[in-house]
């Protein structure tokens, strides 16, 4: 008896908490996928009391966003295509080279000691507690004065700038995680510090690497504020692009939800691929070192 | 033996951020010896380690491989080989290619079939074969040890240095692995460096002790040595399993008078003593220390703090006005803790230690 009510009040919870997740995963899924419903609505149903949720799909916005079919060379046509493509190049160029001085920049800082390391690595951290408004009118003289103003080169540089601090000092972390004992082992056996960094070091810190650069891609992906700024045509990234999305005939509302779909494909594709090691590097400290 | 000793350590300096870890360590292993460094934690042993491997800058010192001064040398060209407490296994390669390591090395590569060859032997001599293609994820700790024992192993280098090597694993794999490690030195004539801060594993594989503490050499020797004539009170409280028993004592009138105690031991049963009068400390080895003798002449008494059992004998913990002391006694006493305690320290059983200094004062021949 008492067994049976016990269960009936297990039963009970479990079905709260289910009920708890769902509201959950709606409030948060729910909005991206009104998006991706209003991406393929025509701007009738788009506005249409209460709102539909059957309706003969409708590729206009994605036409005109890519500037193909009926809206090639139209006036509405936003054409975010090249803003696509400049958001992938920066963010991926920018990502890439982040991580690739983080990595050398956080080895450096776990394993040696030189002078000044401590005031280095707060520099390092200092270089992101600005906020960029703060700077930006500093950045536009330079970057006009440069010539890097609306260059994809230009925005890498400010990706790799605004990314790097952060990037040491999360692998600096994933390095102080793998013993020193690894390296000395191999130089005691006749290896170089160069093979045991490459080689061996490296792959304890892949996932830490994946972390770390994922991080640097969802910062470099949604930047603003400089891209906004610094660019004026050609360098335009999406966020940029989208913000600025109006046609001939006002706020061309079903574009930007396309647009808005779009934004999110990249990263969506750039996590599921980092998946595997983006686990292990978030776990890293949780589970300890093998 | 050769004459030439395998590693010699002058005057080995080294500050880790203004703190000294070393401060002028002196120390010889001879060829074909294993020398077990005992000491406490901090007290200096894996800095002298990695000094004789190279992988540390000394601040000042000379270290010398087989005659050869290799002070500057860089840690390959020293042709040693390392153990940590921390196995360290690569967790990139699998078991056999762990083991395998060291002999695809730029410095000491061999080919192929040598390679899997001297892997399969030293796989064998520890007894892990059956776990060659594992990952090394998958081992346990003894299974890990083993491993990294068998790395370091395989390269045949002119000298181990094994860094609390067992520390991390259980008493039972650690007394196995102990005994197997004496008898591969026995087979394969090799000298190793031990450090470790276990007194008992200390006694168990080594031929002669280095007592280390605050960074240099205590007291080195063997250990019927270093009972006979302990060289300080450090030493004493290293030594020995309960350690060295201490009072606290004055030199009063050509006596050593024990604070709190009635026995008055003649100055000139301790041989020569430098001092003539003052507070020393008086150090005797648990095991000469009588108990239980209340009719004796000059016995003293104390008060049993604890007593552990240890399964066909006890250890008491006795606490006198003089200082406490621990010692292992028969089931047959059946002390209690509360009870009260008559000890007596035997006539020419003890050593004086200057009280300041902790250096032992007395002087005598090595008793038999």
């Amino acid at each position: 008896m008492t067994h049976a009510k016990t269960s009936t009040i297990d039963l009970a919870a479990r079905w709260l908490v289910l009920g708890l997740l769902l509201v959950y995963t709606i409030y948060n899924v729910g909005p991206i996928f009104w998006l991706l419903l209003s991406s393929f609505k025509s701007r009738m149903d788009l506005f249409t009391m209460p709102p539909k949720l059957f309706f003969t799909p409708d590729l206009s916005g994605y036409q005109s966003v890519f500037g193909v079919g009926a809206a090639k060379d139209s006036a509405s046509a936003v054409g975010v295509f090249d803003s696509l493509i400049n958001s992938i190049i920066v963010s991926v160029a920018g990502t890439s080279l982040a991580v690739f001085f983080g990595t050398l920049s956080g080895y450096v800082c776990s394993r040696f000691n030189f002078i000044g390391k401590g005031d280095f690595m707060f520099f390092v951290l200092s270089t992101r507690m600005l906020p960029p408004v703060a700077v930006l009118v500093f950045y536009h003289l330079m970057f006009a004065r440069l010539g890097l103003a609306d260059t994809r080169f230009g925005l890498v540089l400010v990706a790799i700038f605004a990314n790097v601090g952060l990037a040491t000092w999360i692998m600096k972390g994933f390095f102080d995680g793998v013993p020193k004992e690894v390296e000395q082992i191999a130089i005691v056996n006749g290896y170089t510090r160069m093979y045991a960094f490459t080689r061996l070091v490296l792959p304890m810190v892949k996932g830490g690497i994946a972390a770390t650069a994922g991080f640097c891609f969802i910062f470099a992906w949604n930047e603003f504020a400089f891209a906004s700024i610094l660019t004026t045509t050609q360098a335009k990234t999406l966020p940029v692009k989208i913000s600025a999305a109006s046609g001939a005939t006002g706020i061309e509302w079903t574009q930007i939800c396309a647009a808005g779909v779009v934004l999110i494909i990249p990263v969506l594709i750039f996590f599921y691929l980092i998946r595997k090691h983006l686990l292990m590097g978030m776990t890293f400290g949780v589970l300890g070192r093998s | 033996m050769s004459a030439v000793p395998m590693l010699t350590l002058e005057g080995l300096r080294k500050a880790y951020r203004g703190k000294p870890a070393l401060r002028g360590l002196d120390l010889t292993v001879n060829d074909n010896e294993i020398f077990a460094l005992l000491g406490p934690t901090g007290a200096g042993k894996s800095s002298t380690l990695l000094s004789a491997a190279g992988l540390i800058e000394l601040d000042a010192g000379r270290v010398s491989l087989a005659g050869r001064d290799v002070t500057e040398a860089d840690p390959a060209s020293r042709d040693v080989a390392i153990v940590f407490e921390g196995f360290n296994l690569l967790p990139v390669l699998d078991v056999k290619d762990n083991i395998a390591f060291a002999l695809r090395s730029p410095s000491f590569r061999e080919d192929e079939k040598e390679v899997a060859l001297r892997v399969g032997r030293t796989a064998e001599l520890l007894r892990i074969s059956h776990l060659m293609d594992r990952d090394v994820g998958t081992l346990s700790g003894g299974e890990k040890q083993r491993v990294a024992i068998a790395r370091a192993l395989v390269r045949r280098p002119v000298m181990f240095l094994l860094d609390e090597p067992l520390s991390a694993l259980d008493l039972k794999l650690r007394e196995g692995l102990r005994a197997e490690l004496r008898q591969i030195h026995r087979q394969h004539q090799s000298t190793m460096l031990y450090a470790t801060h276990d007194y008992h594993g200390a006694i168990a594989i080594a031929d002669r002790i280095g007592i280390i503490d605050g960074g240099i050499i205590q007291q080195s020797g063997t250990i019927e040595e270093i009972y006979a004539l302990p060289a300080n009170v450090v030493v004493g409280k290293l030594i020995g399993s309960p350690s060295m028993a201490f009072f606290d004592a004055a030199i009063d009138d050509g006596h050593v008078v024990v604070k709190g105690a009635e026995q008055r031991l003649p100055i000139g049963e301790f041989g020569t003593v430098g001092t003539a009068s003052g507070k020393v400390l008086l150090g005797v080895w648990p095991e000469d220390i009588e108990i239980g003798v209340a009719d004796a002449a000059g016995a003293s008494t104390g008060t049993i703090y604890a007593v552990d059992n240890r399964g066909f004998e006890r250890a008491i913990q006795v606490d006198t006005p003089g200082g406490s002391f621990r010692k292992v006694v028969p089931l047959s006493m059946p002390f209690t803790q509360g009870d009260a305690c008559s000890f007596r320290i035997p006539q020419g059983g003890g050593f004086l230690f200057d009280a300041a200094s902790g250096r032992r004062i007395s002087q005598m021949e090595a008793r038999g």
